[in-house]
C-alpha cells in the first residue's frame, strides 16, 4: 500500500490533467483531419486540408507574426519596467517598501478584462486622458485614433499587455535580487567597484536564472494569452491585431469552422512546445557550464 | 485557523449548492427571451410589457435577458449548435434563410391561428420573413437606410442635404474643416460603422443599391456586387476617405455609440443609419436635429431619385425549434408584437417604424416624424438576398474587402472581385 | 532627509503606473455628460456614486457576482484540495516517473486556452455541462492546477521532514502527519496558494466566455467584457463594474501579499 500511496495521492490531479490536457489534445489532432463544424452534423475524414486551408489564409500569417511581436517585444518591455521597478522596491525598506509594492502589483492583480477595458478608454480618440496629454504636448492631435489604426493597433495592445505582465516580472525579480549574497558587493566595494559596474558585474549576472524563466514564462503565456486583445480590439482593424488565440475563436465560433480551427490549436500548441524544450535545453546548457 | 477553513469551506459548498438549486424547475412554465440592442426606453417598455404578459398570463414566467446586438450570431450559434438557447428571440429577417434553413427557428404558420395573425401586418413586411414554404418570425420595425444630416453643420455652412454623389462629396469636402483654428481638422464630412463587421455592410451596400447594382442574382447562384456599379460605388467612398480626408479616420473602430457620440458632439456631419437613429441623438442631445433622406443615387441617376432602391432591413421576433413550449412562446411572441404593441413603438416613439396596417394607418402615425420618408423608402427598398450564406458573405468577406479597399490596400476593383471570388466559392460550398 | 528623498520618485511612480486604472476610477464617478467631455478632467463637477448603482439597468450584475463567487469559491476549494494531495506525493515521495509527471504537468501549465477550448466545448456538451456552474468550475480547476501544485511543491519542500518524522514516530500514519503537522505549518502557504487561485478564478474571462452563455451562469469579466452600448456609450457605469470586481481582489492581495511573495520566489527559484 505504502509503495502506491504517491500513485493515489496524484491522481485527482492527473484525472484533471488528462481531462485539460491530453483529452483535448488528442481530440483536437482528430477534428483538425475531419471536416467539423458547429452548425452541421457529421464530418468526414478530411485529410490535411484542414491544415492547408490554415497556412493559405492570409490572415494567419498576419497573426502569427502580430503573436510573435506581441509575445516576445511584450515581454521584454514587461521585465524591463519590472527590473526597473524592482531596483526602485530594492533600495527602499519598511513600510513605504511594502505600500509600493502593494501599489506597483495593482496592474496585475485586476482583472485582464479590466486591464483591458481601462486602457481602452484611455485611448479613446475623442474623451482619452492620452490623446489631451499628447496634444497639449503637440505630440498629437485630439481625435487620433489608437486603436482604429490599423499601424497602431498592435503596439497599444502589447503595451497594455506590458503593464499588466510587469508585476509579477518585478516580484520575481526583487526576490531574486534580495537573494544575492551582500558578501559579493561588499568584495567588489572593497577593489573600489563603481555603482555601475557592480550593477553589470553583480547585479545583471545573478539575475539571469531569473531573468530566464521570467522570458520563457512570459513568452508563453503572452502567446497564449486571449483576453487583453478580444477585449480591446478583437483583433481588428480589419486584423491589424489578430493574435492567434483570438483567431482559434474566430474560425471555431464565428466562422463555425471546427475543423480548420482545430487545425490552428494543434499547430500553436506544437509551436508552443518546440519553444519550450528548446529553451530548456539552452537553460540546461547554461547551467551545465 | 482550522476554523475560518472550515468556515470557507462551508460557505463554498453553501454557494455551490444554492448555484444548483437555482437551476430547478418550477410549477410554472418559464420562458427565455433574449433581447438584442435596444434603446434604455425601449428596453423599459420592453420590461413592462413583459410584466404585464405575466399578469394576463397566468402561469407562464418570461425570464428576459438583454444581449449586445453585434455578437448576436456567435451567441445564438452557440446555444442552438448545442440545443439550448432562448425561446424568443428578436433578430434580423434576413436569419430567416440561415437560421430558419438550418432548422433551428419554429415555423410559426404551423400554429393554428396565424392566418389570422397575418393579416395584422403589412403584407410585404411580412414576406420578409419567409424562407422556402415557411414564415419564421413576426415582423418587428421595418428599417431602411438612409442619409442622416446634422442639422446645425449643414446650416452654418449654409447648404442642403446632398441628393447625388457629386453633391454629397461636395457636402462632405465643405464640412470637414478646422473649426476652431488650431490647424487641426476637428470636424468631419462622414462617419463609418467600420467597428461593427456585419452592420458595416448594412451601411455599405445602400450606395450599391442605389448605384443599380445587385448583390446577387434572383436565383441566388451568382455574386453581382463586383459590378462595374458596385465599383463605383466603393470609389466614391475610397476617394472621400484617401483624397478627400472627409471621412472620419478612427472608424474602422467605431461602434454605434461612438458615431453617436461624436455626432452628437459636432464632430462629424453625415452618417448612414435607419428609424433609430434619431430618437437616439434626442436622447443624448435634446433638441438636436436632423435632417433625414434617402442615401444620394450616382449622378447619372438623378432621374430616378425617387425609386432607386436602399437597403432594406427588418427585425422579427422568433421562436427557438427546440422550445419546450412553443404554444406559450407563441402567445409571447404574439403579445409583443400585436397591435397595440405596435402603436406603442409609435406613441412613444421608441426609435422604430411600426409594422402593423392599423398602426401605420393611425393617425398618430402620421405626426411621426420620418415615417413618410421610410415608408416611402421602404416601398422599393430591397433585403439582402435570402441566401443562408448572406450574413457570412456580408461580415466575413464583403466588409473585409471594402474596408481594405477604403483605406487603400487595395484597389476598390481588386477588392471587389476577390470578395465576389471567395463569395461565388462560399455558395458553390467548396469552402 | 534620505527617506523623504526616496519618497518623492516612487510616489510618482505609483501614480504614473496605475494612471490607467485612475482614470477608470474618475470616470467612474461622473455623469455621462461629463463623461463624454472634451478638455477631459480628473475631477468633474458633479461627481457622485451613481454610476455604481445604475450598472444594474442593463445587466444583472448582481447574479454575475453571485455566479462569479460560487465558481472562484468552489474552484479554489477544489483545486486546493486536489493540489495538495498532489504536491505532497511531489515533496515527500520519491517514486518511479516522478520526473516525467512533473514534466507533463508543466506542459499542461503551458496550453492555451485556444488549444482547448474547442474540445472542452464540445466535451462539456456531450457531458451536458455547459452552460453550468459545475462546467466552469472543472474547467477552472484544471487551469489552475499546474501552477497551483507547483506553489504549493514549493511550500511543502520548505517544511523540514524531521517534524513529520517525529509525528511518525509518535504513531502517525502518513496521511495523518499531513493533517496534523504539516497542514497547520503550511497553512500560509495554503492561504497564499488559495488567494492565487482565487485570483485566477475570479479574473478568467476566456473560458467562462465560451463556456457559458446564459445570465444564470456568467461572470462578471464576462459582463464587462462583451458589453457595448448598444445605443448608449455607458463608460462610466462600465467603469464603475471595473472597479467594484476589481475590489476583492486587491483586498485579498493586499492581506495575503508577503506570503505570496514567498511562495513565488520560492517556486521560482528552486
Amino acid at each position: 500500500m505504502r509503495r502506491y500511496t504517491p500513485y493515489l495521492l496524484l491522481t485527482p490531479a492527473l484525472l484533471f490533467t488528462v481531462f485539460v490536457l491530453v483529452y483535448p489534445m488528442a481530440q483536437n489532432l482528430v477534428n483538425s483531419f475531419r471536416d467539423v463544424s458547429l452548425v452541421r452534423e457529421g464530418g468526414g475524414w478530411t485529410g490535411l486540408l484542414n491544415y492547408e486551408h490554415v497556412f493559405g489564409d492570409a490572415v494567419f500569417w498576419l497573426a502569427f507574426r502580430n503573436t510573435v511581436v506581441y509575445a516576445v517585444v511584450g515581454t521584454l518591455l514587461a521585465l524591463l519596467i519590472g527590473l526597473g521597478l524592482a531596483l526602485v522596491l530594492d533600495m527602499n525598506t519598511g513600510k513605504m517598501s511594502s505600500v509600493a509594492a502593494t501599489l506597483y502589483s495593482i496592474p496585475w492583480v485586476i482583472s485582464p478584462v479590466v486591464a483591458g477595458f481601462a486602457w481602452k478608454w484611455l485611448l479613446n480618440d475623442h474623451f482619452g486622458i492620452l490623446n489631451y496629454w499628447l496634444s497639449s504636448a503637440g505630440i498629437a492631435r485630439n481625435g487620433t485614433s489608437w486603436l482604429g489604426n490599423p499601424h497602431t493597433a498592435l503596439v497599444c495592445v502589447m503595451v497594455a499587455r506590458a503593464w499588466q505582465f510587469y508585476p509579477f516580472a518585478m516580484v520575481m525579480f526583487l526576490a531574486g535580487l534580495q537573494s544575492i549574497p551582500a558578501e559579493q558587493y561588499e568584495a567588489a566595494s572593497v577593489d573600489g567597484a563603481t555603482q555601475f559596474r557592480k550593477f553589470f558585474h553583480i547585479t545583471i549576472p545573478n539575475l539571469r536564472p531569473v531573468s530566464s524563466v521570467l522570458l520563457l514564462l512570459g513568452v508563453i503565456w503572452s502567446f497564449n494569452d486571449f483576453n487583453m486583445v478580444f477585449v480591446m480590439t478583437r483583433g481588428g482593424p480589419i486584423n491589424a491585431s489578430m493574435v492567434l488565440p483570438v483567431l482559434v475563436r474566430e474560425f471555431s465560433f464565428v466562422h463555425f469552422d471546427l475543423g480548420k480551427g482545430s487545425a490552428l490549436s494543434v499547430l500553436i500548441f506544437a509551436l508552443l512546445v518546440t519553444l519550450s524544450f528548446l529553451y530548456l535545453r539552452v537553460l540546461a546548457r547554461r547551467e551545465q557550464a | 485557523m482550522k476554523r475560518i477553513i472550515a468556515g470557507v469551506a462551508l460557505v463554498a459548498l453553501l454557494g455551490g449548492i444554492f448555484g444548483l438549486s437555482c437551476g430547478r424547475k418550477e410549477d410554472a412554465v418559464e420562458l427565455q427571451d433574449w433581447n438584442f440592442g435596444g434603446k434604455p426606453r425601449m428596453i423599459e417598455w420592453l420590461r413592462h410589457r413583459i410584466d404585464a404578459f405575466g399578469q394576463t398570463h397566468r402561469g407562464i414566467r418570461v425570464a428576459q435577458s438583454q444581449k449586445s446586438w453585434n455578437m448576436i450570431r456567435e451567441l445564438l450559434y452557440a446555444d442552438f449548435s448545442v440545443g439550448t438557447g432562448p425561446d424568443v428571440v428578436n433578430v434580423h429577417a434576413n436569419y430567416a434563410a440561415e437560421f430558419g434553413g438550418a432548422g433551428y427557428f419554429y415555423p410559426i404558420n404551423a400554429f393554428p391561428d396565424f392566418q389570422e395573425v397575418r393579416t395584422w401586418y403589412v403584407p410585404h413586411l411580412l414576406e420578409s420573413t419567409r424562407y422556402g414554404e415557411n414564415y419564421y418570425g413576426l415582423p418587428s420595425s421595418g428599417i431602411a437606410f438612409v442619409l442622416v444630416c446634422n442639422k446645425e453643420l449643414f446650416d452654418r455652412e449654409g447648404i442642403i442635404p446632398p441628393r447625388t454623389w457629386s453633391e454629397f462629396r461636395e457636402a462632405a469636402r465643405r464640412l470637414t474643416k478646422d473649426t476652431d483654428g488650431d490647424g487641426i481638422v476637428d470636424q468631419y464630412g462622414l462617419v463609418l460603422l467600420g467597428g461593427d463587421k456585419g452592420g458595416f455592410a448594412y451601411r455599405l451596400i445602400p450606395f450599391f443599391l442605389k448605384a443599380g447594382a445587385d448583390v446577387m442574382s434572383s436565383d441566388l447562384k451568382t455574386v453581382l456586387f463586383n459590378s462595374p456599379q458596385g465599383a463605383s460605388a466603393l470609389q466614391l467612398i475610397a476617394d472621400m476617405y484617401q483624397v478627400d480626408h472627409s471621412i472620419t479616420p478612427g472608424f474602422l473602430a467605431y461602434q454605434l455609440t461612438e458615431i453617436n457620440d461624436i455626432f452628437c458632439s459636432n464632430k462629424v456631419a453625415m452618417s448612414i443609419e435607419g428609424p433609430w437613429f434619431r430618437g437616439m441623438v434626442d436622447d443624448k442631445s435634446p433638441g438636436k436635429k436632423i435632417y433625414t433622406v434617402p442615401v444620394p443615387v450616382p449622378d447619372d441617376r438623378i432621374a430616378a431619385y425617387d425609386t432607386a432602391s436602399t437597403l432594406q432591413d427588418m427585425v422579427m421576433y422568433s421562436i427557438n425549434a427546440r422550445t419546450k413550449h412553443p404554444e406559450q412562446a407563441w402567445e409571447l411572441v404574439k403579445y409583443l408584437r400585436n397591435e397595440e404593441a405596435d402603436m406603442a413603438w409609435i406613441r412613444e416613439d421608441l426609435g422604430a417604424i411600426a409594422t402593423t396596417r392599423s398602426a401605420l394607418g393611425s393617425s398618430e402615425a402620421r405626426n411621426q416624424s420620418d415615417l413618410s420618408l421610410y415608408v416611402h423608402e421602404l416601398a422599393h427598398a430591397k433585403p439582402w438576398p435570402p441566401h443562408p450564406g448572406m450574413i457570412a458573405i456580408a461580415s466575413d468577406i464583403f466588409t473585409p474587402y471594402t474596408q481594405k479597399a477604403i483605406v487603400g490596400e487595395l484597389s476598390p476593383r481588386e477588392a471587389l472581385d476577390q470578395a465576389a471570388r471567395e463569395a461565388q466559392e462560399m455558395i458553390e460550398g467548396k469552402r | 532627509m534620505k527617506r523623504a528623498l526616496l519618497l518623492l520618485p516612487v510616489a510618482v511612480l505609483a501614480l504614473l503606473v496605475l494612471l490607467p486604472f485612475l482614470w477608470t476610477v474618475s470616470t467612474s464617478l461622473k455623469p455621462l455628460t461629463e463623461v463624454n467631455r472634451y478638455p477631459p478632467e480628473w475631477i468633474s463637477p458633479s461627481m457622485s456614486l451613481k454610476p455604481y448603482g445604475d450598472m444594474f439597468f442593463y445587466l444583472p450584475f448582481s447574479r454575475y457576482t453571485l455566479n462569479s463567487l460560487i465558481v472562484a469559491s468552489s474552484a479554489t476549494m477544489l483545486t486546493l484540495v486536489v493540489g495538495s494531495l498532489a504536491a505532497f506525493a511531489f515533496a515527500r515521495f520519491r517514486f518511479r516517473g516522478r520526473k516525467q509527471i512533473l514534466l507533463v504537468l508543466l506542459l499542461s501549465q503551458m496550453l492555451p486556452g485556444a488549444s482547448v477550448i474547442i474540445p472542452l466545448f464540445q466535451l462539456l456538451k456531450t457531458a451536458g455541462l455547459y452552460d453550468t456552474h459545475i462546467g466552469l468550475i472543472l474547467v477552472h480547476t484544471a487551469v489552475l492546477l499546474p501552477f497551483v501544485i507547483w506553489l504549493l511543491h514549493g511550500f511543502f519542500s520548505g517544511i523540514p521532514t524531521e517534524v513529520e518524522d517525529a509525528a511518525l514516530i509518535d504513531g502517525c500514519s502518513r496521511l495523518e502527519a499531513l493533517r496534523r503537522v504539516i497542514l497547520p505549518l503550511a497553512l500560509p502557504g495554503l492561504g497564499a496558494t488559495a488567494l492565487f487561485a482565487f485570483l485566477g478564478s475570479w479574473n478568467e474571462f476566456f473560458f467562462a466566455l465560451i463556456l457559458t452563455n446564459s445570465d444564470a451562469t456568467q461572470t462578471i469579466p464576462v459582463g464587462i467584457g462583451l458589453f457595448v452600448g448598444e445605443f448608449e456609450d455607458v463608460w462610466n457605469q462600465m467603469s464603475a463594474a471595473a472597479v467594484l470586481f476589481s475590489i476583492p481582489p486587491l483586498i485579498l492581495f493586499m492581506a495575503m501579499r508577503r506570503t505570496f511573495v514567498r511562495g513565488l520566489a520560492a517556486g521560482a527559484l528552486q
